[in-house]
């Protein structure tokens, strides 16, 4: 009689023989012609570009961390809707039992969502934007006599 | 429950009162809102035991005392933290915010009745703590610990929650009430998933309270933190992970005392040899109280093992006396430290205390007395703190384990010792020391507790 961790420990070895299987047979089957192309990274259609150890900006990480807070959200959303929808508990409490699970639900975003206006209102939203920096020569001849040489001794060069 | 709710409403408040334009606001805020969940703490006392959140956390006298040494601490040590205005870098909102989160998790952990509760709430304590560690982030030392702590503390989470699991697996529940009732019924011939479990799960918990041989976090953690961090993990950490390991063996495991009992008593007898023995060897103080710290956790570890009818008064009293004697050390270490600071680095060994009684008599006798407590002098809250441990160990008949505790509490003394005799007796330049008015009360009132509960211990088992 096998206990419920024998059950587990069959189903880790099931998914290993599996997975040798699968492979094993394609590897039996198919024919093997490997070119340039076909042995590069595969990068949704794009072509790699240099090394991948390079480092991110560090904003990525709060952008990605803001980002899992509310995926978590969402998936919490899903079996939160089962049961708000339940229609014999709604039908058996007269409605009170939407307003209930709906409160709750709003406790719990309204949580979320101030931790949101509290990143928003740090700042840490704010993508840095790079300011160009337009270089300046501090001379004593205006810039507008330049414009006027150019404009005189240009090569005349016909658009086509 | 109502300080649980209330602290986390609470913290968010204190995050959003940051966006202030004065500063000077959160300090009295957070003091305020401490009381507010000391007052509401006590609307369960007396009631019996009290199931909350669908019988996911329990509330009785006993954790209600707990939570209200953690939140007496808290308020000691948010009170000392002078809203950190010396400090230009320093987020006082984003800390404080952080710190009552954290008494959120201790609270959690202290009345658990479902193992998953623990798990939330010593996560929320645990990672609480690793972002205060690495708070000083110009500090390269603050961020080795943060990183350190992380690291290992990260580890331990998962050695406990495969422990949970286990017990899951041999029990079928979460539940410590449902587990208890199992283990009553099979007796000793629980199944051996269920040793394991329970080994795995002590293990996760004994790391939090750094019990040896899982403390090597300890020294570089407690060193590198900022001081006014290291005394809240010293103190509510402590506490409350004590709590929970108490309420785990003592609810749900009293049958099978005889397996687990012979486990802890040797992780209590290294806990007390490693601790003290290393504690000689520091020359930095504040290195030397992780030590301390250690080897205090070893002797409130002799309460749990002996498990008898007077331990949960041992532990809770140990911990009060502790932590009061901790926070008012580490309260004139930040003093010191920084007075003696050179070119920004502060000095915290024990020579920073040379001559400190010539011109700052209050400092030293706060000092001494603090010393006195952690090593068990008689007149002190640490000597009865001791004695009622070393009680329930003679109740239980483990009297080799106390020889141990009481030769290395003889050990205790050289070092603890050594910082009174720098203060009072060695030669050296510090000069008038200027305490804030507020920072005073809290030391003189921590040193009258301690001294108070020397006294008369008997005045603690009224309250109760």
């Amino acid at each position: 009689m096998l206990s419920d961790f024998g059950i587990i420990l069959l189903f880790i070895l099931a998914a290993i023989v599996l997975i040798m299987v699968v492979l094993g047979a394609s590897r039996l089957l198919r024919p093997n012609r490997p070119n340039e192309e076909k042995l590069t990274t595969y990068e949704s259609g794009e072509e790699p570009l240099g090394n991948a150890n390079v480092q991110f900006n560090v904003r990525f990480y709060v952008v990605a961390l803001v980002f899992v807070l509310f995926e978590v959200e969402l998936i919490f959303l899903f079996p939160w809707a089962v049961v708000f929808g339940n229609v014999d508990l709604i039908e058996q409490t007269d409605g009170r039992w939407g307003w209930f699970a709906l409160a709750e639900m709003l406790v719990f975003v309204g949580m979320l969502t101030l931790g949101l206006a509290y990143a928003w209102r740090k700042g840490y939203l704010d993508w840095v934007r790079p300011t160009p920096q337009v270089p300046h020569t501090p001379s004593p001849v205006p810039p507008a006599l330049y414009e006027q040489l150019n404009e005189k001794y240009a090569p005349k060069v016909k658009v086509p | 429950m109502y300080p649980i709710v209330l602290l986390s409403v609470l913290g968010i408040v204190v995050l959003f009162l940051g966006f202030m334009k004065s500063k000077s606001v959160l300090l009295p805020a957070t003091l305020l809102f401490l009381v507010l969940a000391l007052a509401s703490n006590f609307i369960d006392w007396n009631q019996g035991k009290v199931l909350y959140f669908y019988e996911m956390l329990a509330v009785n006298n006993l954790t209600l005392a707990f939570n209200a040494i953690v939140l007496v601490s808290a308020f000691m040590i948010v009170a000392m933290t002078r809203g950190f205005q010396d400090q230009e870098e320093a987020q006082p909102a984003e800390y404080y915010g952080i710190m009552l989160f954290s008494l959120v998790g201790a609270f959690m952990i202290i009345g658990y009745e479902h193992l998953i509760m623990l798990f939330v709430g010593i996560e929320i304590l645990s990672v609480s703590m690793y972002i205060l560690t690495g708070s000083d982030k110009s500090n390269l030392r603050s961020n080795e610990a943060a990183l350190k702590y992380f690291l290992m503390g990260a580890f331990a989470t998962g050695i406990m929650l495969f422990g949970i699991a286990l017990l899951y697996g041999a029990t079928g529940s979460f539940n410590l009430t449902d587990i208890q009732s199992y283990v009553s019924i099979q007796g000793r011939g629980v199944s051996y998933i269920l040793y394991a479990g329970l080994l795995l799960l002590l293990i996760g918990m004994l790391f939090k309270v750094s019990a040896a041989p899982f403390h090597f976090w300890t020294p570089d953690v407690y060193d590198g933190a900022p001081t006014i961090f290291t005394t809240f993990m010293s103190t509510i950490v402590k506490t409350a992970g004590f709590a929970a390991i108490f309420r785990l063996l003592s609810h749900s495991f009293t049958p099978i005392y005889s397996f687990w009992w012979i486990t802890l008593a040797a992780i209590t007898v290294l806990t007390l040899l490693v601790g003290n023995i290393i504690a000689v060897y520091q020359n930095s103080f504040k290195r030397m109280l992780a030590y301390s710290s250690i080897s205090h956790a070893g002797y409130l570890l002799i309460a749990v093992t002996s498990l008898s009818p007077q331990t949960e008064n041992a532990i809770l009293f140990y911990s009060l006396a502790y932590s009061i004697a901790t926070i008012s050390a580490f309260g004139v270490l930040m003093l010191v430290s920084k007075k003696k600071a050179l070119e920004g680095q502060v000095d915290e060994s024990y020579a920073a205390f040379n001559g400190l009684a010539a011109q700052n008599p209050l400092l030293a006798f706060v000092l001494a007395v603090s010393m006195l407590s952690l090593a068990g002098i008689p007149l002190t809250a640490g000597f009865w703190g001791k004695f009622f441990v070393f009680g329930s160990a003679v109740e239980r008949g483990l009297v080799w384990m106390l020889v141990v505790a009481v030769l290395m509490s003889a050990v205790g003394i050289y070092y603890y010792f050594r910082a009174i005799i720098a203060a009072y007796l060695k030669e050296g330049d510090i000069g008038k020391i200027r305490i804030a008015p507020f920072y005073r009360i809290i030391l003189v009132v921590a040193t009258a507790m301690t001294i108070l509960f020397g006294l008369a211990p008997g005045i603690f088992e009224k309250l109760l």
